[in-house]
């Protein structure tokens, strides 16, 4: 029978005689090993980027300061859309001081105005079984037909959409197939003065 | 480092944001309008925005003249005018008039109403929206009301502290009336006597108080 723990001291002995000769690690092979690892990952950023970025600290106060100068040149150049209630007056409202920390103070009638002319839902309807499209145009919407197409019922062949409207009196007319000014059947009239069209009249409430 | 990580992260939304405000500031805002008529309207636009008026309007109303094909010369008239308005209404609700106010007052002054009444209006209407009683009294005259008549009513209605649904309710019954055939100031002067006992003021009135400013409730 053969001899399991003979056979195992042999091999034990032959892997320590051998590993007797491996030659010494050098004193320095750690940060060798770190260096090239670091040059890799600097390889791997060249091949996104191009070269890989870095930025002195005078450069990046200098992106902040463009950044605060964009910031200041979209708030003063880009009108505010016409359908938000943001009350006019506040940016010319009185400035408190407190903490060394400039707080505009918000008028009271601006918040209670802003709340009275939020916007409420309004639906605009016109019968008009053979047409291919349908939009409304008014001030509401800044006349602008896109934004506004009606859907069509196909079985009634009735045209209607939901609108946002402010509360007052406001002026508008229905463009059919994109051309055609076509007024509503079921709202007063009124003249223009301005471009002497007739337009229809529509008074909104508050909710 | 950590700038370098933050910059490395801000470097585009800063590029994206700076090219975005040279565009709005170079004034290519897109509002849909032809280019000619853009460029008829830039100044007058420039204008209103130095003043602080709110620009939207004008756009609007350039766009409502492109859809019913107008000249550009026209269009360019009827937005100066429309600025001449704006001014007069911001000075007349000042301070502090709301865009729809500024709307509603343009609207009225185009159809003869002065700005003293504007001012009083503001005056008798406290902190609320006046671009519902602004819009109606546009409105009634539009119907065939004289605009002294239907200025003094819209005024005393407000003092006595009418609010938007008692305007709103004005409005409809005089429609009816006129539709029914009545003449517009006679329809005015039934209707009237329909809201104004029910108005706080006159309540207030009738109780023999007398409350010097009276003021819209909320």
């Amino acid at each position: 029978m053969h001899d399991i723990n003979e056979e195992g001291d042999e091999m034990i002995s032959r892997i320590v005689a051998e590993l007797k000769t491996l030659p010494p690690v050098p004193a320095d092979a750690t940060a060798r090993v770190l260096a090239r690892v670091d040059a890799a990952r600097r390889s791997e950023g060249t091949s996104r980027f191009g070269r890989r970025f870095s930025i002195s600290l005078p450069a990046a106060i200098g992106y902040a300061v463009a950044a605060t100068l964009a910031g200041f040149l979209i708030r003063g150049a880009v009108p505010r859309h016409p359908s938000e209630p943001t009350p006019r007056g506040i940016a010319s409202a009185p400035v408190g001081e407190t903490l060394g920390i400039r707080t505009p103070i918000v008028p009271a009638a601006a918040n209670t105005r802003a709340l009275e002319e939020a916007p409420v839902k309004v639906q605009f309807v016109l019968e008009a079984p053979r047409a291919k499209s349908v939009t409304v145009v008014g001030d509401f919407n800044a006349w602008d037909g896109s934004r506004t197409p009606l859907d069509r019922d196909s079985t009634t062949g009735v045209w209607s959409a939901l609108v946002d409207v402010h509360p007052g009196r406001h002026v508008y007319a229905f463009l059919v197939d994109g051309k055609t000014w076509t007024l509503d059947p079921n709202a007063p009239r009124t003249k223009d003065l301005d471009y002497g069209t007739t337009q229809s009249v529509l008074m909104v409430g508050m909710r | 480092m950590r700038v370098d990580r933050l910059v490395r992260c801000m470097r585009w939304p800063l590029a994206v944001s700076v090219c975005i405000a040279a565009r709005a500031a170079s004034g290519q805002v897109p509002q849909g309008l032809d280019s000619a008529t853009a460029a008829a309207i830039a100044p007058i636009v420039e204008q209103a925005r130095n003043e602080k008026l709110p620009i939207a309007p004008l756009y609007a109303k350039a766009r409502e003249g492109e859809v019913q094909h107008v000249p550009v010369s026209k269009i360019a008239a009827v937005v100066r005018t429309l600025a001449d308005r704006m001014r007069t209404a911001n000075e007349a609700l000042a301070p502090g008039a709301s865009e729809q106010e500024l709307h509603a007052a343009a609207d009225a002054i185009k159809s003869g109403v002065g700005p003293e009444t504007l001012r009083a209006m503001r005056e008798a209407g406290g902190d609320g929206s006046l671009a519902v009683p602004i819009g109606v009294l546009t409105q009634l005259i539009a119907r065939g009301v004289p605009v002294e008549r239907a200025s003094m009513e819209v005024v005393t209605l407000l003092r006595k502290g009418a609010v938007a649904k008692n305007f709103i309710a004005l409005e409809e019954t005089v429609r009816q009336d006129v539709l029914a055939g009545r003449r517009p100031d006679e329809s005015l002067d039934l209707r009237l006597k329909g809201i104004i006992p029910n108005l706080p003021q006159s309540a207030t009135d009738a109780a023999g108080l007398n409350a010097s400013s009276p003021r819209r409730p909320r």
